[in-house]
């Protein structure tokens, strides 16, 4: 990945302002670490009550089918297996840290709703191509849009002129387009940057610097272009459509490259729209 | 292949010079991009678009000549949810009657026929939670309105959640209207307020003329 010098210095700008929680690096430790057990890992968790209640909550809820049994944080980890424990105290820790990252251009309402709808049209199509991990798939696309809140917060002006681009244009013109004329950088550039910066794993830093460039994938040219698909699929949730053509164009590549066909979209869409209201009890808010 | 040039604008009609214009690639025609409060008639093959969150766009053209055009507006504030009924010459009325009589006046100025005209309405959506629902207000304000004129509606997409691009071409009706992403809620909200927060700082009883 070209570097933009700009970009860095931005995301630095904001490291004292959105940290990760230490129960998310304390847990990514003892994961990466041969010798620690589930037991090590619940401890940890443990140690946080808001993620203990959360995780709890998780583990009990429909999409993992255990029938609200699980109710220890060990029982958790041993279920929910703790690659999938990491994947969940990512997806909770951002949202909570970015808090200390407020904007006046969009609410954090909003902006994690789209981002669920992502998420979960990330898992859902990961499990029809097969060979991806459906549940990185849900936190990269729970993730794909990180950096905006950056970009809002330390660029509102040029940032909020963007935004006025694409209205002006009769919303033809793309955000992350807009963006690049405005700052000269878009948001996509931003959040690889901004993961990378936090030693996140080189899958979500392309699924996130690359969502509308899959082009540039390097590594996970699969898991970018299911990113970039799931990304308009989740528009066509927001706005209650299943027109391809309500929303911005797909990259003509995609489709073939995920290894799906478009005849998945409706079916995919109205999925979506039927999960995010349990999901939104579980990952948005308190 | 060499892109066809970009043609001049249309003539704009006395009073629109104001209202900017682009041409705009996919439509192959020049388009007027309207903010909150304002209005623009055209006897011309160009496009009006504007973006709605709680306010409300009225199209109406004269479907035999094609002369039409479009406005964008909404109705202050008012603690009773039912003052737009209370008097047609309340203070919170007189923008909504301002706003949609000088459309159609305009209209017929240049040739449109009462008779002939058709309406399409658009906006009102409730894109911000926890508030009033002042995009019903408008949408009642502007039925009651048009039906106390006789005037029909032939389409409208009005009411729900969500923000709205509207594109409309008066000289064939076409209209296109696309829902945006919330991403955009807080821009057109923000727009709309700058607009309401004038007119409400204008005297009750200024120059309004109403007819």
């Amino acid at each position: 990945m070209e570097k933009n010098a700009e970009v860095i210095e931005l995301v630095k700008g904001v490291g004292g302002l959105v940290t990760l929680p230490n129960v998310f690096i304390r847990i990514n430790q003892l994961i990466d670490d041969p010798d620690s057990s589930v037991n090590d890992i619940a401890q940890a968790i443990s140690q946080d009550p808001s993620f203990t209640v959360r995780l709890l909550r998780v583990a009990n809820s429909p999409f993992y089918g255990f029938s609200s049994s699980i109710d220890t944080v060990a029982k958790a980890a041993a279920v929910i297996g703790t690659s999938q424990i990491r994947n969940l105290a990512l997806s909770m820790s951002v949202a909570s840290s970015f808090a200390g990252l407020p904007n006046h251009l969009v609410s954090m309402d909003n902006f994690w709703r789209h981002s669920l709808y992502c998420a979960l049209a990330a898992r859902i199509l990961a499990r029809q191509a097969g060979r991806v991990d459906p549940e990185a798939m849900f936190t990269a696309g729970l993730l794909h849009d990180i950096g905006e809140l950056v970009i809002f917060n330390r660029r509102p002006d040029q940032a909020k002129d963007a935004l006025l681009l694409v209205l002006d244009s009769m919303d033809e013109l793309p955000v992350h387009l807009a963006e690049q004329q405005t700052m000269g950088f878009d948001h996509a550039q931003v959040g690889g940057e901004l993961v990378q910066q936090w030693s996140l794993p080189p899958l979500l830093r392309e699924c996130i610097a690359y969502h509308h460039d899959i082009a540039r994938a390097q590594q996970y040219p699969r898991e970018v272009a299911l990113i970039h698909l799931a990304n308009k699929l989740a528009l066509m949730a927001e706005v209650d459509t299943l027109d391809v053509g309500d929303v911005a164009p797909c990259d003509p590549q995609a489709w073939a490259i995920a290894g799906l066909d478009e005849s998945v979209i409706e079916q995919v869409v109205r999925e979506v729209q039927e999960e995010v209201i349990e999901a939104e009890k579980l990952f948005v808010g308190n | 292949m060499a892109t066809p040039p970009i043609p001049r604008p249309p003539l704009v009609l006395p009073g629109f010079e104001h209202v900017r214009r682009n041409w705009n690639a996919t439509y192959g025609a020049y388009a007027a991009r309207l903010l909150p409060g304002e209005y623009y008639v055209t006897i011309n093959d160009e496009g009006i678009y504007t973006t709605l969150g709680s306010c409300i766009s009225a199209c109406i053209r004269d479907r035999v000549n094609g002369v039409g055009g479009m406005n964008h507006f909404m109705l202050p504030a008012s603690d009773d949810p039912n003052g737009w009924k209370s008097t047609s010459l309340s203070a919170s009325t007189r923008y909504g009657n301002f706003a949609m009589e000088h459309l159609i006046n305009v209209i017929m100025k240049n040739g449109g026929q009462r008779q002939n005209l058709e309406v399409k309405l658009f906006g009102g959506g409730r894109i911000l939670q926890n508030m009033t629902d002042v995009g019903l207000r408008n949408i009642n304000f502007v039925r009651d309105y048009l039906q106390t004129e006789g005037l029909r509606v032939v389409a409208e997409d009005v009411g729900e959640i969500f923000p709205r691009m509207v594109v409309y071409f008066p000289s064939t009706g076409k209209v296109k209207v696309k829902r945006l992403r919330s991403l955009h809620n807080n821009t057109i909200v923000d727009e709309e307020i700058r607009y309401i927060t004038t007119v409400e700082s204008k005297p009750v009883g200024g120059d309004i003329e109403l007819f």
